[in-house]
């Protein structure tokens, strides 16, 4: 058997790997937070969101400065190469996923101290946050096991939070005339929308598992082209 | 929030540049147009078609059956541990195992078609046509001037000035050298000697330059040197080197070639095989064998 070499970069490139992938922890905490705060309409519990992103953002300059050194001093090459590019990628992915639970944190207290909720929408927005914080576990999870075919299902998860978007789109239009509840109306579907956002960028991470894997780098879905799945099944 | 530069700047990144001229057409009267197999790409025009290649030193093998196209205007790196026979391999496209006793070799060598060696081929000629540039820079203790002029006087060819002056222009040494032409080469420092010897070898009009290792005696500037001047020598020659730098093959080379050590079952005897050959690029981002990943990945030695 050939011996095996580099031990110290390999520990150093699994070290970044689980620091990165731990940035996923820190937005599913914060999205669950976050949510509560939507649900309870809590300013304290947004407000700690918003301080907290500080810690998201730390982690995302933390795991640049390692790849810029792992770079310089250990010249990747091949999968290491991939796996680190991936990883820059991923990490913007969550950096991105925790700006939006702070730009939903930001528009809690606009909606009003007694609010015209319409249970129906919020329903929907737990629903689509919950589907969030299931597919976050699972990018994570396939990342981890280097699954593509875990990856690739989270498409067909991301349908499920993008037609609760659509339905809180319709409620939104159908609201009424009330100009108050109009307006919490507006203010939730920004809500949705940056649900939306992080399930959009969960599937980013999917794409950047079947990139480690394959080398194939190809979105799922092409937003530009809707139906066609540029990537081969593997 | 951070910023969002950061993804265009890896995007940037990551585009490579794949593009290079085309070929110029090489006057060798009589010899067939070069033919593409093996690896190689379709409509590429290969300068040599190694098959079945088979190198033994004293009856056992150095490399076996070897199978590779090596295309015109490129730089073809190979690659891989001590002892899998890059060195072996580069030494066949110039007939230099000739001169060890105990070499034999199986299999084809075509050079543009023309089997290297065939019965009614000079050696001479070939080292003529293919030159070669070693690990340690070894100029003739000998004026600069004399150390270029050497190969063009042997020849008996024309214009031995011009030549001289034209090969260091190439080498990118003129301008260092152009005042001290009659001083001893030994006085240059060790990266002027080694671009002093490529010059020497273009001085004769080469087609190929094989290159074994021969910036492993440079420091970091002069290997840069000698790299840049790879570069812009390929629009002429078509370069084959042998390096134990994998990050030197991914800045200079087109094409790379793996090969690795083998052994048989009671461990008495190893020899050099083809792993992988395939474009540069793809070798370093996404190789197809695991043994080539684990190679240039640095995780086996």
């Amino acid at each position: 058997m050939p011996e095996q070499t580099r031990l110290h970069y390999q520990e150093e490139l699994a070290a970044l790997e689980s620091r990165a992938l731990g940035g996923l922890d820190l937005v599913v905490q914060s999205l669950d937070r976050t949510l509560e705060a939507v649900e309870h309409q809590d300013i304290e519990l947004s407000e700690i969101v918003i301080a907290d992103d500080d810690r998201i953002d730390g982690r995302y300059l933390e795991v640049h400065q390692q790849i810029l050194t792992l770079l310089a001093t250990q010249a990747p090459v091949a999968t290491d190469l991939r796996l680190i590019s991936a990883l820059l990628h991923v990490m913007h992915s969550i950096e991105r996923m925790g700006d939006q639970c702070v730009n939903i944190s930001k528009v809690i207290p606009l909606t009003g101290h007694e609010a015209p909720v319409r249970g129906e929408m919020v329903d929907r927005i737990l629903l689509m946050g919950k589907q969030g914080h299931s597919m976050l576990t699972q990018a994570k999870k396939a990342f981890e096991g280097r699954d593509v075919e875990l990856a690739r299902d989270l498409v067909r998860q991301d349908d499920l939070i993008d037609n609760l978007n659509r339905e809180c789109f319709q409620i939104a239009v159908q609201v009424g005339e009330d100009q108050d509840t109009r307006e919490w109306a507006m203010t939730m579907m920004l809500v949705a929308r940056a649900l939306e956002r992080i399930g959009d960028n969960a599937v980013d991470i999917g794409e950047q598992v079947a990139f480690v894997v394959t080398g194939l780098f190809r979105e799922f879905e092409d937003a530009s082209h809707p139906g066609q799945a540029p990537l081969p099944s593997t | 929030m951070v910023s969002e530069k950061v993804a265009d700047r890896a995007r940037r990144g990551a585009e490579a540049a794949t593009g290079r001229k085309g070929a110029p057409e090489i006057d060798i009267s009589g010899v067939a147009e070069g033919v593409t197999h093996g690896h190689a790409k379709k409509g590429a025009k290969t300068v040599f078609d190694l098959e079945g290649l088979t190198v033994r030193y004293g009856g056992k093998p150095a490399v076996k059956d070897v199978s590779l196209g090596i295309h015109e205007n490129e730089i073809t790196a190979l690659i891989g541990p001590s002892g899998c026979g890059k060195s072996t391999l580069i030494r066949c496209l110039n007939r230099m195992n000739d001169l060890i006793p105990s070499a034999s070799v199986e299999g084809h060598c075509l050079y543009h078609g023309h089997d290297l060696y065939g019965p009614d081929v000079d050696p001479v000629e070939v080292r003529k046509r293919i030159g070669m540039v070693f690990q340690k820079p070894n100029p003739f203790p000998k004026s600069i001037f004399d150390n270029v002029a050497f190969g063009p006087r042997v020849l008996g060819l024309s214009d031995v000035r011009e030549r001289v002056e034209r090969a260091l222009r190439s080498a990118a040494l003129w301008d260092e050298v152009k005042d001290r032409l009659d001083e001893n080469a030994y006085g240059m420092s060790g990266g002027q000697q080694q671009r002093l010897c490529i010059a020497r070898c273009i001085a004769v009009d080469p087609d190929v330059i094989l290159m074994d290792e021969p910036c492993s005696a440079l420091d970091p500037i002069s290997t840069g040197r000698i790299e840049d001047l790879m570069l812009e020598l390929k629009e002429q020659y078509s370069i084959v080197i042998v390096t134990h730098n994998m990050q030197q093959a991914a800045r200079v080379s087109n094409r790379t070639a793996f090969l690795i050590v083998e052994l048989d079952a009671h461990e008495d005897n190893r020899w050099g095989q083809l792993v992988e050959y395939d474009e540069t690029d793809k070798i370093f981002t996404n190789p197809s064998d695991s043994r080539t990943e684990d190679y240039v990945t640095g995780k086996v030695g």
